[in-house]
């Protein structure tokens, strides 16, 4: 009897160290883009991305304001959200996805890590996969990641004018900097 | 039920309820949209500039954004053909507009129509918004005092320049308050209750001018919109004692957007483009070809800051 009693306990902690995953959360993530043509420069920089990372199953999920992209020049802050990526039809832009290496980055030491990411990314209210590379420094309990991805706004379905396609690149960067705490 | 086996199914059920991974990416999303708070959607660009037409929007500069303006009004269509309905004649108005914040706006700007100077400012009082704050509509106040630098300023025959005109008497000033709803992408309407003051007035009119605004725009295309504006002048309107007969200011016209600029081309009654002198003078009357066509012209700037990446 005792030893059912005992088994059943190690099984139970067992399955039950599973629902206690470690979750690091940000809502100061910082996301910069950027593209360059002689004609035009779109720079903006966005520093209230929020983003969950889940150390156990390496699943990551990121959800920004579209708005929240600030430019310096308020013409081409106009042009960006009501003619190109019409963030009043879509405010949000998501991404969801796992670390599919996490196995390999050691959460709980200091030191830098590789990751390779694949997931969902949805701008513009368009979904589409993506894979990418990325580094995570692990430093006293924060864990910050970087990572840079190049978008193509024709993909996204972002229609830029006859007119404007030799001053608008179709590819933008954008570079990411997380810096995750634990989630209370 | 024995206890041993309501703790086994009380194992299996925490087993399994931590075991369904395919949902897990879903519901960390629906998490973390849950620990964010609802952000405050504000409607922008109920306007693309600062302008209906005559007269201000609730739009503002914001913060280190300066705004260039040339205003051009030509002559009346009815002058015919010899004066080529009007192009022949223009007066102008230059100014510059600069958002001292996001909701403090400066500017200074020159007339040659009595060789007018005024210094204005806007203020963004209230923001429409949805979200976690709504807000019906956007209210701004807007201010100007204006000073004409001409010499004989006064159209009408009996007065001359004199010793009594003093630059007090040549000041004019003018108040508004601007509420603006933006109901779709395309229609945005603006009330402006306005009151204006001239300190020195021909006998017979009135220093105070009280007037209601109504105006707005209809975007039909991205980056065409149809705009009105209408000021009732309810003290004013009619003929005063001295034979001048005032009209409602109305001005109908496009803007047109392009990667910089916004043009305005409009027709209008109205001859000056001071608050003061817009509510207050004038004579141009829309049933007999008394009236203007006019083309402004608005460039925005972005000031750089100090830091750079």
């Amino acid at each position: 009897m005792k030893i059912k009693l005992l088994l059943i306990a190690i099984f139970t902690v067992a399955m039950l160290t599973n629902a206690f995953a470690q979750k690091y959360i940000t809502k100061t993530g910082k996301i910069d883009i950027f593209s360059e043509t002689p004609a035009f420069t779109i720079e903006a920089e966005n520093r209230t991305c929020a983003s969950i990372l889940n150390t156990e199953t390496g699943d990551v999920v990121v959800s920004l304001l579209v708005r929240s992209f600030d430019f310096e020049e308020a013409l081409v802050e106009e042009h960006f959200n009501e003619n190109y990526i019409e963030s009043h039809k879509f405010p949000k832009s998501t991404f969801k996805g796992k670390i599919t290496n996490n196995d390999d980055i050691a959460y709980d030491k200091n030191g830098e890590y590789k990751f390779d990411i694949t997931g969902d990314l949805n701008i513009h209210g368009v979904t589409k996969a993506v894979t990418q590379q990325g580094v995570i420094t692990v430093n006293d309990g924060v864990i910050t990641a970087n990572i840079e991805f190049i978008v193509s706004l024709k993909a996204y379905e972002v229609k830029i004018e006859k007119a404007y396609t030799h001053a608008i690149k179709d590819e933008i960067a954008l570079t990411c900097e997380f810096s995750f705490e634990t989630k209370k | 039920m024995k206890k041993i086996t309501k703790l086994i199914l009380l194992c299996l059920a925490l087993a399994f309820s931590n075991s369904i991974w395919a949902q897990e990416e879903d519901d960390l999303l629906a998490e973390l949209e849950g620990e964010l708070e609802e952000p405050i959607y504000y409607t922008a660009y109920s306007f693309k500039s600062t302008r209906i037409i005559n007269g201000h929007s609730i739009e503002r500069m914001q913060h280190r954004q300066l705004d260039f303006r040339i205003n051009h009004r030509f002559g009346q269509i009815n002058e015919g053909g010899y004066a080529l309905w009007g192009l022949d004649n223009a007066i102008i108005n230059f100014s510059f507009e600069y958002g001292l914040t996001d909701n403090i706006m400066i500017g200074l700007r020159r007339g040659t129509n009595k060789k007018v100077y005024d210094l204005s400012s806007k203020f963004t009082l209230l923001r429409q918004s949805t979200g976690r704050v709504t807000m019906p509509v956007s209210v701004s106040y807007y201010t100007n005092v204006s000073y004409k630098t001409q010499r004989g300023f006064l159209d009408l025959p009996d007065i001359r320049d004199a010793d009594f005109v003093t630059n007090r008497l040549r000041m004019g000033y003018a108040h508004q308050l601007l509420i603006a709803r933006k109901f779709t992408e395309a229609l945005t309407i603006q009330l402006s209750p306005t009151y204006v003051h001239r300190n020195y007035v021909a006998y017979g009119e009135q220093n105070d001018v009280y007037a209601l605004g109504f105006g707005g725009r209809y975007k039909f295309v991205n980056r065409v919109a149809f705009m009105w504006e209408y000021f009732y002048t309810s003290s004013h309107n009619g003929t005063a004692d001295n034979g001048v007969t005032y009209y409602n200011p109305l001005a109908i016209g496009f803007d047109i957007e392009t990667g910089g600029h916004v043009f305005q081309l409009f027709f209008t009654n109205t001859k000056p483009m001071v608050e003061d002198a817009v509510i207050a003078e004038t004579t141009g009357n829309w049933t007999d070809g008394g009236i203007y066509f006019g083309f402004n012209m608005s460039r925005v700037f972005a000031i750089p800051s100090k830091k750079h990446h």
